[in-house]
């Protein structure tokens, strides 16, 4: 069980997460979603305690009770081996280049759980299965370049699996993916989570895969959690104006609006993220927001319900 | 008007040798292909990786030849032209790829970038550049940038700037929008309506992804494993899906 409260990620030009709040229980599926350069990374790498040297992390992050922030690599080491494990954005820097992929899979278990070779290799092999690699025996003496970029998915997910992790964060798996082989590792990630009764956090700015994936979901924009909800109501009925910008961006005919003399086009966000120094001491969005009050700029909206807005009194 | 017309178009790749016995194996990446390309249309192509999308893109790029087949580009079949007639034709068809990182110089300003393609047909560039430059959005001053000094949105926008700049008929875009976030790549998507309408540029857009080429195409073809398996108006094809294969594409994408 994860719990956060006021949780911030300093990083020199400014916060790449601030003060986020929420619990993982085990067996809930969370999806974070948001624009590139939202901080999704950034708060996933803390609860791995792995954020980069130059940051700074305070607040408070508790893991089955016991209080990380602050807490020294030995310890953050002894978590990341039995309680979390992380799925990196970068998939191919995950996997040694010049190693077999079962003896990267193999090596967590004889380091972390003290299995002896073909203990660990048994084992590997039973993740191999559980994961849905075909011929699985024959992929363990692989070098990954030998292996196609879904199937090398997999072996990440069999990776982090290895020291049955009680949470799984993912940051985008599927994103490199065709549409169809994306489908498969959402659906083994679900199954996954709900056969372990473990956490799954899933980190993605494919709104269709967050949709199939999770239960909860929270929006990120600038380092804040603007939007949080049940995935169905959030996805479907977005109250934050950056949800509801993010959603209708989405490129589907039943988006387009069309204006006189010429067909439709997407509706967008105008600009773009800005870089974490020039982000307003207010609301984060302001700037880029279709319906900004004179406050928004200089004053933080505070959490009303589901979401931190000024407007969220009327309900916007 | 008919632009681009491609009749029967395969393509055939010689795999590796798998025993010294065996005849090498022969994977066929296009099957066939035929369709044609009106003036000021957008046409997208989709299909799984591997289905042979961008080896079809090559093909009408004229990087590759056909095995069999005829691909003409205002009437003229690229095979048939000599390389010199071939290279005075290329300013009317140009490509944009999905990654804007590695098809820009990183040590060049993007203003040589852009104009890298005049270069090539000795045609004057200051203002042609700057023209580009705004047409996609960018200011004329981004000339002298380079390309990390971008967002992601940004090089893939100096990347279709350097794309118009000679004034094409023809755009080819393979996965243009697939690395862009999702904001972003309706700001691209309507660049390149926007564009479209301004210059009448014909466009063949080539996706994995069905709903962003049901948002900007008006006809589709569906191809897997080099074969096309449908083809025609997209709100046809979306409303009505053909075959399994289609089906799947579309569920794949959907949101809940
Ligand atoms: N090592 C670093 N040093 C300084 N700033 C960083 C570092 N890594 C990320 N940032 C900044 O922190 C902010 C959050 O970045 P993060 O990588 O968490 O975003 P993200 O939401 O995961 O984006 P993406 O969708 O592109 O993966 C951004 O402004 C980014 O530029
Ligand atoms: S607080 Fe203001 S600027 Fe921010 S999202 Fe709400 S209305 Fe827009
Ligand atoms: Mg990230």
């Amino acid at each position: 069980m994860i719990e956060a409260a006021g949780l911030t990620v300093e990083l020199g030009a400014g916060q790449a997460v601030r003060e986020a709040s929420f619990v993982i229980a085990p067996g809930d599926r969370i999806g974070i979603v948001g624009e590139s350069g939202c901080g999704k990374t950034m708060l996933g790498l803390a609860l791995m305690g792995m954020v980069p040297d130059a940051g700074r992390v305070s607040g408070s992050l508790t893991v089955d009770g016991t209080q990380m922030v602050g807490a020294g690599e030995a310890t953050w080491q002894r978590l990341r081996a039995r309680r979390v494990a992380m799925i990196f954005q970068e998939p191919m820097a995950a996997l040694n280049p010049i190693k077999r992929v079962g003896e990267t899979v193999m090596e967590p278990m004889m380091v972390h759980l003290g299995l002896g070779r073909d203990a660990a290799r048994a084992r590997a092999l039973e993740l191999f299965r559980e994961v849905g690699i075909p011929d699985p025996e024959a992929r363990l003496r692989q070098f990954p370049h030998e292996i196609s970029g879904g199937q090398r998915q997999r072996v990440l997910i069999a990776l982090a699996l290895a020291c049955d992790p009680g949470v799984l964060i993912a940051d985008e798996p599927t994103t490199a993916l065709d549409a169809n082989v994306a489908l498969r590792v959402t659906q083994l990630l679900v199954g996954l989570a709900e056969r372990r009764t473990m956490g799954l956090v899933f980190i993605s700015h494919d709104l269709a895969a967050v949709a199939r994936a999770t239960e909860r979901v929270m929006v990120m924009y600038g380092g804040d959690i603007v939007e949080r909800g049940a995935t169905g109501e959030v996805l479907v009925r977005p109250r934050h104006p950056y949800t509801q910008g993010l959603l209708s961006a989405r490129p589907s005919p039943g988006n387009m609006r069309a204006t006189a003399g010429r067909r439709g086009r997407l509706p967008t966000i105008p600009g773009s993220v800005p870089p974490l120094a020039e982000l307003a001491p207010g609301c984060r969005f302001s700037g880029r927001c279709p319906v900004e009050l004179d406050v928004c700029r200089g004053e933080r909206p505070p959490l009303r319900g589901t979401m931190i807005c000024h407007r969220a009194e009327e309900g916007a | 008007m008919t632009l681009l017309s491609v009749e029967a178009v395969t393509r055939r790749y010689r795999l590796p040798r798998q025993a010294l016995w065996s005849p090498p194996p022969v994977l066929t990446a296009v099957d066939a292909a035929s369709f044609t390309l009106e003036a000021g249309r957008t046409l997208g192509v989709v299909g799984e990786s591997g289905s042979g999308k961008s080896t079809l893109a090559r093909m009408v790029m004229g990087f590759e030849r056909p095995d069999a087949g005829r691909i003409l580009f205002d009437g003229q079949d690229l095979a048939a032209l000599p390389p010199a007639a071939l290279r005075r034709l290329r300013p009317r068809f140009q490509m944009v790829f999905q990654d804007p990182y590695g098809s820009l110089d990183p040590r060049r300003t993007v203003g040589w970038s852009i104009a890298e393609p005049l270069r090539a047909t000795g045609a004057e560039e200051r203002g042609k550049v700057a023209e580009a430059l705004d047409h996609v959005g960018l200011r004329p001053a981004d000339a002298g940038k380079y390309p990390h000094e971008f967002s992601g949105g940004q090089r893939q926008r100096v990347a279709i700037a350097r794309a118009i700049v000679t004034r094409p008929a023809l755009l080819v875009a393979d996965e243009a929008v697939s690395a862009l976030d999702m904001s972003v790549q309706a700001q691209i998507l309507n660049l390149l309506m926007d564009l479209q309408d301004e210059l009448g540029l014909a466009i063949l857009f080539i996706s994995h992804d069905l709903a962003v080429v049901s948002s900007i195409c008006d006809h589709v073809l569906v191809m897997e494993h080099g074969k096309t398996v449908e083809q025609g108006a997209v709100a046809q094809i979306m409303r009505n899906p053909g075959t399994a294969y289609t089906k799947s594409l579309l569920q794949a994408g959907g949101l809940l």
